[in-house]
């Protein structure tokens, strides 16, 4: 059969070729399978932003009330922060952070037809720790001041917000604040009476934060709110009460360009004085000395506290392993006061509480023991990157 | 089998390579049509869906409005008090760049909400970065009148980051800086981004201008109660659609363009299987000698048969894989074409790329391989009706042929009352169409050689008279020979008849087009925007219209708004394409199908809030003198009007509705128009009226128009239309030519021994090459005379069913005397052509080799 298959060859050989185009066909379609969807990636140069023509806070600003409370587009930037605790009949106990920053890209509105036109960007961060699940829950949104989609206004009443996201008062004079947000699987929808008048700042609201003049923020806080309300996680609806605290700062390139972050903690003593210490650190190590703390008394008497009067000693570390940044967890206070020194220990509720938006932070609640007790919220930036040029 | 069969089979093969060649050609031709009309098509379709994507990213849903689109407002509304985040708004719009103003798509986003809808526009996510695609298109908001593009766009227009460059509407025209690059990952979203420039939306609105809307709202979310509450929160005007559906629609409006492609490709196949079928009979019956004695030898019928199959199917699978691979190469050729007419006549696509389905690939491989196998069976089973003692004798296999013959003939008859029947079953489908029109034209064909026998019978005394014994012999040896003519014959009528039939349906749509235009193009200068096809809506300021009615020598000046419009009643068809004129220019040369008033009080109908519709249109929507209404949607919402009457119109398969301005302006808040006609006065001198209108709108890349001008725009987009089915016209030619080449060479080698003899018995070489030629002449004629009818009734179908049914629109049938005689000689020339060689070889035989048998 020598012949049989010396003939049989070419068709063999023909098979086999066959074979080859065909793969070679089911290559090109298998090639053009993976361009089925329109891949691309967009490469923007960063936005040259104007540096110049914003207000500064350089003077002592004349407080006033509820006008102070809205917004102040002339600065670069502002924030409204809200953080509490809060807990269930039960002792079921919860976390919240819920933040709207406002962000200026040019001093003045530009001249234009269209209504989507913005000089005013706004992003919100909303974040629900869930200490009893150990889960911490965050989400991020953004929004341009325009068409109504976010923004920030006092009359005729205080509202601010990013899409459904808000904050508003009840009334012109602000004597009580609704919170809503809704994110990926957990909400919250919160009333908040704020039961001390507004606490300023440094030098009456004009908070220093480095050696310059203009290295400084307009900021006071309404220190005690009484909250109630629902947080809802994963559909379940969980009515709460605690006490919450607000920040409102405005201010124009406030930190100087040796810092780096800072490390700040609000705390609420369960006798009924409130405390703010913080300190900005720098790139050698030391802190700003003008930025200093706040303590609040029960019926709202307020005492400054210098750089100087107060230290933050860290007691242990944190590792995250999504940033790869290492916080401090855990603390020593010590607060120098009329009194005698104040001593106390704060420990996060949760490890894990890191803010991975545009923005990488740890914003996390906190359990104040030692010398007082109490409940608080600690905020540690600067740790997974710099945050000079965002501020 | 036993490998001395396939040995045999093998080098029986060897000797005959021109029909091995001939016969792998067929099978390659006909699978290369069918694969490259699919590659086309779906390539096509690809394209669609890919700028589809490149425009509207991985939305799901659309919300859209009228003329202006939806207000921003609403925007807002979903956002904030729906509190629907995955939501983005949408400015688009067509602009010009460049020195020769190519068209590029400028899309206005937010960048804050854009990124959940096209992933294309941000960074690849960096670990250390997360934040970076919104803070990168950030730049478009932070700083007014930036823009980024493609690699493409910036190339073509000689462009980098930081440069300033002219962007031109219509209306506006503006300078615009380039802060970033969009990187396609690969080919194909290279080319569906190609032509994009992103802007924020609040450049891109300011630009292309209308205030207080967006052109869309884009969804990306599949929870139905989220739809329900937009549903409920929608205003009066807007809608919410799928834009999958949106998608598919596009995608259909190409589709019945392409059918009728595939049709054609199925057509070739037809031929192509007669050629495979001719050239296995001719094998067998060539080999009736060695099948003889293999059976002699103790061959079984089984093995006999499964030889000649193995054998058609060996040679049918190598042209199968060449068809395939030549149907890809092939269907790049076609993308071209296709998808520029798509371009022409519906909308833009922008990706060219090949697109080779597995679908595409097995019906190729199929197609080959069922038409090899099918051609092969009957000579296959003839073989096994060879018994040794009949081998020696040709006679039996032509006696059998012609009981044969009335076979066909029956089964011509049947399958031609079936297709006729199959029109009536089904009124409006394509395929039953193309059903009805292949059973037709098979049943057509197999009649063809009961009437070349019937023929050459009759004409047999006649061309005895005329030209002597030797001219009463070709009739004779054609009828002899029948099993070869006759499928020869039936081959070269079918291709003829492809031929005449697709010839008088263009010559007939072409004739009733310029009789249409002649019509419709009533005015003497047309202005617009450069067209951008279909579906896209151009703003022009109405105050235009003064400065043209002052250019000296124009009398009059129409406006006509031309804008898509959502049918409520239609969901799956594409929005309406409205067309809204400030008065009538075609009043008194437009032919109605029907109308509900007479004639001279169409235009008052109208004024009154009526519309009338075209042919196609009311075709596609079903409506009748007993459905007049049409409800679109409004500003204020849903509204029915009147349809009080459809027209012929050719500009559009999708069809227009055509509205009075004033209805239309009471009806939707649009400021625009979107073309103006110019009547002249009758001493205006028409090139110095163009040379001054061209002046007057320089500055805004319109495009003026004499009415020559246009109607010639016009015919150059129909002609592109059909020079692709004009080459698949030329394709189903060369396989038919080959066909009857191969069929009359096998004739002739068959009558070798007959040749030999006549040699022998002293016929002189130069009259036995005459014999031959007018052998093959008659069966040349007699192939364009039967095409005639069948053609005709091809043309006839077309028209009346696939046209009908693909396009719905009607018109004439009109036969020129030069299809006519074209017909007759095609199939004369082609049947001379092919008879040469083989005569040329007859002539050449040396008797004495002849008469010995191989």
């Amino acid at each position: 059969m020598t012949s049989g298959s010396r003939k049989i060859k070419p068709f063999l050989l023909f098979l086999f070729t066959a074979l080859g185009v065909l793969s070679a066909l089911a290559g090109v379609w298998a090639a053009q399978r993976a361009g089925d969807n329109v891949e691309a990636e967009t490469v923007v140069s960063p936005p040259q932003l104007a540096a110049e023509g914003f207000a500064r806070a350089v003077d002592p600003w004349a407080w006033e009330f509820p006008r102070d409370h809205g917004p102040h587009e002339a600065y670069e930037t502002e924030w409204w922060y809200f953080t509490g605790n809060l807990s269930t009949d039960d002792g079921r106990r919860f976390g919240f952070q819920f933040t709207i920053f406002r962000r200026a890209l040019s001093p003045a509105l530009i001249d234009s037809s269209s209504e989507w036109q913005a000089n005013q960007v706004y992003m919100a961060h909303f974040t629900v720790s869930d200490i009893e699940s150990g889960a911490f829950f965050q989400a991020e949104r953004f929004g341009r001041g325009a068409v109504g989609l976010a923004g920030a206004e006092v009359l005729p009443r205080l509202r601010v917000w990013v899409g459904d996201w808000s904050v508003q008062a009840d009334d012109g004079a602000v004597s009580a604040l609704t919170i809503r947000a809704v994110g990926e699987g957990f909400a919250i929808d919160l009333a908040l009476t704020p039961l001390k008048s507004p606490s300023f700042h440094g030098e009456n609201g004009l908070s220093r934060k480095g050696p310059e003049t203009a290295n400084a923020s307009y900021y006071y806080s309404l220190t005690r709110l009484a909250t109630t309300g629902t947080v809802t996680i994963n559909e379940v609806d969980y009515s709460v009460a605690g006490s919450s605290w607000m920040d409102h700062e405005f201010g124009t390139s406030a930190l100087s360009a040796g810092a780096v972050g800072w490390d700040w903690f609000g705390l609420h003593l369960d006798d009924g004085r409130d405390l703010m210490v913080g300190q900005i650190r720098r790139q050698d190590g030391s802190v700003e000395p003008q930025f200093g703390g706040l303590l609040v008394e029960a019926d709202g008497a307020t005492h400054n506290l210098p750089a100087s009067a107060f230290s933050i000693t860290p007691r242990d570390t944190w590792p995250s392993q999504k940033s790869g940044a290492t916080y401090p967890a855990g603390w020593e206070l010590v607060i120098d006061l009329e009194g005698g020194p104040l001593r106390l220990a704060l420990e996060p509720l949760l490890a894990n509480q890191e803010v991975l938006g545009s923005v990488i932070y740890w914003e996390g609640a906190v359990r104040v023991t030692g010398d007082a007790t109490g409940m608080g919220y600690a905020e540690l930036t600067g740790y997974a990157q710099p945050l000079r040029g965002l501020f | 089998m036993p490998i001395v069969l396939a040995r045999l089979a093998f080098r029986a093969l060897q000797r005959r390579a021109l029909q091995s060649a001939l016969f792998v050609f067929s099978i390659v031709a006909g699978v290369a049509l069918v694969v490259g009309v699919d590659v086309a098509a779906d390539s096509a379709r690809r394209a669609f869906a890919l700028t589809v994507s490149s425009l509207q990213g991985n939305a799901t849903h659309e919300i859209v409005g009228g003329p202006n689109g939806v207000p921003s407002s609403f925007y807002r509304t979903v956002r904030v008090d729906l509190g629907v985040g995955a939501a983005a708004p949408v400015v688009q719009g067509t602009v010009r760049a460049g020195a020769d103003g190519a068209a590029l798509t400028l899309l206005g986003i937010d960048p804050f909400a854009d990124l959940q809808v096209r992933q294309f526009l941000g960074e690849s996510p960096v670990a250390e970065a997360p934040a970076a695609p919104v803070q990168a298109l950030l730049r478009l908001l932070a700083e007014p009148n930036t823009v980024v593009t493609t690699e493409n766009v910036a190339a073509l227009l000689g462009i980098q980051p930081g440069d300033r460059f002219t962007l031109a509407t219509a209306r506006n025209r503006q300078s615009f800086t380039l802060v970033g690059i969009i990187r396609p990952r690969n080919d194909v979203s290279a080319q569906a981004l190609a032509n994009l420039v992103v802007a924020d939306i609040a450049t891109a609105q300011e630009f292309l201008g209308t205030p207080g809307y967006v052109t869309r709202i884009e969804l990306v979310t599949s929870d139905e109660p989220t739809l329900t509450r937009i549903r409920a929160a929608l205003p009066p005007g807007l809608a919410l659609r799928l834009v999958e559906s949106n998608r598919e629609s596009l995608a259909q409006l190409s589709g019945s363009f392409t059918l009728n492609l595939q049709a054609l490709s199925l057509l070739a196949l037809v031929v192509g299987i007669f050629l495979v079928y001719n050239i296995m009979s001719f094998s067998v019956v060539q080999r009736r000698v060695h099948i003889g004695m293999l059976r002699a030898l103790g061959a079984t019928r089984r093995q006999i048969f499964a030889t000649i199959v193995l054998e058609a199917l060996v040679f049918g699978s190598a042209g199968t894989v060449l068809g395939v691979a030549a149907g890809y190469a092939l269907g790049g050729g076609l993308v071209d074409a296709v998808t520029r007419t798509i371009s022409d006549l519906y909308y833009r696509v922008e990706v060219q790329a090949l697109t080779l389905t597995p679908l595409t690939v097995a019906k190729g491989v199929l197609t080959g391989l069922m038409a090899s196998l099918g051609a092969a069976l009957i000579p296959a089973y003839s073989a096994t009706r060879i018994t040794p003692a009949s081998a020696l004798r040709s006679a039996d296999a032509e006696r059998a042929s012609r009981s044969r013959v009335d076979l066909a003939a029956a089964a011509g008859l049947v399958a031609l009352v079936a297709g006729l029947l199959l029109t009536q079953v089904q009124a409006r489908s394509l395929i039953f169409g193309f059903g009805a029109l292949f059973l037709v034209l098979i049943g057509s064909i197999l009649f063809t050689p009961a009437a070349l026998l019937i023929a050459m019978r009759l004409l047999q005394p006649l061309t005895g008279r005329l030209f002597g014994p030797l001219g009463a012999m070709a009739p004779r040896a054609i009828t002899r020979s029948l099993s070869r003519t006759g499928v020869a014959v039936a081959a070269l009528a079918l291709a003829v008849s492809v031929i005449v039939g697709v010839s008088v349906m263009i010559t007939s749509f072409r004739d009733t087009v310029t009789v249409w235009l002649d019509g419709a193009l009533t005015a003497d200068i047309f202005i617009s925007a450069p067209s951008s096809g279909l579906l896209e809506t151009v703003n022009l300021d109405p105050s235009l219209a003064d400065s043209l009615r002052a250019v000296p020598g124009v009398a009059e000046v129409l406006t006509a708004r031309d804008v898509p419009i959502l049918a409520p009643d239609y969901p799956d068809l594409p929005p309406v394409n409205l067309v809204a004129v400030s008065q009538d220019l075609a009043e008194t040369s437009r032919r109605y199908m029907w109308q509900a008033v007479p004639r001279d009080e169409v235009w008052q109908a109208l004024e009154g809030g009526g519309v009338i519709v075209t042919e196609s249109f009311a075709y596609r929507r079903r409506i009748s003198p007993e459905t007049q209404t049409l409800t679109l949607l409004t500003d204020r919402g849903p509204r029915a009007f009147p349809v009080i009457g459809v027209y012929q119109h050719y500009g559009s398969d999708q069809g227009i509705v055509l509205m009075a301005d004033t209805v239309y302006r009471s009806h939707f808040a649009d400021p625009w128009v979107s073309s103006f006609a110019l009547f002249l006065a009758p001493d205006a001198e028409t090139a110095a009226v163009l040379a001054a209108t061209r002046q007057l709108v320089a500055d805004q890349g319109l495009s003026v128009q004499s009415t020559g001008e246009l109607r010639a725009e016009v015919f150059a987009v129909f002609d592109r239309a059909f020079a692709i089915t004009s080459v698949l016209r030329s394709l189903a030619a060369l396989v038919a030519f080959i066909g009857i080449l191969s069929a009359l060479m096998a004739q002739q080698l068959d009558q070798r021994r007959m040749f030999g003899t006549m040699r022998a018995l002293g016929l002189t070489a130069g009259q036995l090459w005459r014999l031959t030629l007018f052998e093959t002449g008659l069966m040349g004629l007699a192939a364009g005379i039967f095409a005639l009818p069948i053609g005709l009734l091809l043309a006839k179908m077309l028209i009346d069913v696939i046209n009908a049914r693909a396009f719905g629109w009607t018109f004439d049938f009109l036969v020129s005397a030069e299809a006519l005689y074209q017909s007759l000689l095609i199939a004369l020339a082609a049947a001379l052509l092919a008879g040469i060689y083989p005569a040329w070889r007859v002539a050449r035989l040396a008797p004495a080799e002849a008469i010995r048998n191989d």
